[in-house]
């Protein structure tokens, strides 16, 4: 089984190399990207995913050797979706390839959609959040481009939560309020609305608490419906009780609104990074 | 004279029950009504009396032999009278609950029965608040699911405008190929065409080539015999 199989797949590749080697025609080259995607497969079958991932780039370069674009980039997708399990950078590495292929033939959604792909390998994997906030800008950028507003919000959306985290508000207070507006008009986004209002409105907390009163008022100007949002009532109060630097009040109102829904993650932090700042002040009068 | 004995058994018999009626109703009276009851009853009393006495007086003048029955009846009847008389003097110093409540006021009870319905009222208040309570909570979890379907209303929302968007750049897309592909099919009836005409030419001019050499031996043949008959001619003239 195992063994037979490794012996097939040593065999296929040696078969490949010599047929490059040899260095023939067209026709040679094309058998030996047969045989490397042959290969390849068996690999995956076999759970051998750096071998698969190899495998496909050579039979990628191979085809990009040929002038045989198209197939050149369908098969760094492979080896980038093969490298995913085993080592995220090659894969990476990859999955660049076949974009700028993509970028270079005019197809740029697709190359969104694998800027997208590299971003979450960076998110979950490679833990590189600035690369990633990178690569999901370029893709609401493509995107938008292409006129997909709505594939280009939420990669603005995720941008936002994260430069947030980093604590660059202002960038995601320009996101926020952004999507909020175009979501307002929208039949059926407005419903989501008051949720991007309330973010932008916890980042200009962060910042500077004037800020939020004044935005808050501008929202409701805007968008009369979030007035009667729980969430524009919670802002409300925290804002009184951040005046009044008055912890307990703070920690009250959270925990009304958390009773009835839940916050997030992200509210969770922002909130405590709020909190936190009530709390050094108060010391500091101390 | 029995016939008149009858006559006052009846008589007694309608008096007394008149009487027993009125003696039911004096305690429940009071004041005027009261006396005047009082006087009527004593009234039919004395009546009764009178009965009573002519009653005796006939049994007496009857012979002994049949005096026996009547004598009997007679007794219970004198029985009777004592009794409504018992009655009558009983009556008129009687309390009847009525009056207690006429005091008391209406539905006032002893102390203790005013215990219970105070018990009766803090358990049903109790109750009530139970209620409210209940009833409160379950607005509460009614108000949370409420949000929750909210939150899940948005975001199938949002996921239906993303394919939305997807499906109308699918269908552009789809017009595109198939303009394009009217675009090659008309190209490749075209280049059909093109071949049968070519094909079509190459056969006219072989057939053109072909006659052109059927004539031009045709012809030299003809040459050669008019030149030949010429030469012959010629030979002659010689």
């Amino acid at each position: 089984g195992n063994l037979t199989a490794k012996y097939i797949l040593c065999a296929l590749l040696h078969h490949a190399q010599t047929c490059i080697r040899n260095k023939g025609s067209s026709r040679k080259y094309e058998e030996a990207c047969d045989i490397y995607v042959r290969a390849a497969n068996m690999f995956k079958m076999a759970k051998n995913w750096s071998a698969a991932g190899n495998a496909f780039s050579q039979a990628a370069h191979l085809h990009l050797q040929m002038d045989n674009k198209l197939d050149g980039a369908i098969n760094f997708l492979d080896a980038g979706n093969a490298f995913k399990k085993a080592d995220p950078q090659e894969a990476v590495n990859c999955l660049n390839q076949a974009i700028e292929i993509y970028t270079d033939m005019g197809r740029f959604t697709i190359a969104a959609k694998h800027h997208i792909s590299i971003a979450e390998i960076y998110e979950s994997e490679l833990l590189d959040v600035d690369k990633a906030i990178c690569h999901y800008e370029q893709a609401a950028d493509y995107y938008k481009g292409e006129e997909s507003k709505s594939a280009a919000n939420k990669c603005l959306l995720k941008v936002a939560t994260y430069t947030a985290q980093l604590e660059q508000y202002q960038k995601a207070i320009d996101i926020y309020e952004q999507i909020g507006t175009y979501a307002m008009d929208s039949v059926l986004l407005k419903y989501g609305a008051k949720d991007h209002f309330f973010k932008a409105a916890l980042c200009h907390f962060c910042v500077d608490m004037l800020n939020a009163r004044l935005s808050v008022q501008r929202y409701e100007d805007m968008f009369p419906a979030f007035s009667d949002a729980r969430e524009c009532k919670l802002v409300k109060k925290l804002l009184d009780a951040y005046e009044e630097q008055d912890v307990d009040a703070f920690t009250d109102a959270v925990k009304d609104f958390d009773s009835i829904s839940r916050l997030d993650q992200w509210n969770t932090t922002m909130l405590l990074r709020i909190k936190k700042q009530i709390q050094d002040d108060e010391s500091d009068l101390r | 004279m029995s016939s008149d004995f009858e006559a006052y058994e009846q008589d007694f018999g309608t008096l007394t029950a008149e009487i027993t009626n009125k003696i039911g109703r004096i305690p429940k009276l009071g004041g005027e009504e009261k006396t005047q009851l009082v006087l009527n009853v004593d009234k039919q009393l004395e009546e009764v009396r009178e009965l009573m006495e002519q009653m005796d007086l006939e049994v007496r003048e009857l012979p002994i032999q049949s005096r026996g029955m009547y004598q009997s009846r007679l007794k219970s009847y004198k029985g009777e009278m004592d009794k409504l008389e018992k009655d009558f003097k009983r009556s008129r110093i009687a309390y009847s609950d009525e009056v207690r409540n006429e005091l008391l006021g209406e539905d006032a009870g002893s102390s203790e029965s005013q215990l219970i319905k105070l018990r009766e009222e803090r358990a049903h208040l109790l109750d009530n608040t139970e209620k409210l309570e209940r009833s409160s909570r379950r607005l509460d979890a009614g108000y949370q699911i409420a949000v929750e379907t909210e939150q899940v209303g948005q975001e199938i929302l949002a996921n239906l405008h993303t394919d939305r968007e997807k499906i109308q750049r699918s269908r552009d897309r789809l017009r595109e190929t198939d303009a394009n592909l009217g675009k090659s099919s008309r190209i490749l009836t075209g280049m059909l065409r093109r071949i049968i005409q070519n094909r079509v030419l190459v056969f006219v001019l072989g057939a053109i080539i072909l006659i052109t050499i059927i004539l031009a031996i045709y012809f030299n043949r003809q040459k050669a015999f008019f030149w030949s008959t010429l030469r012959q001619c010629n030979e002659e003239l010689d």
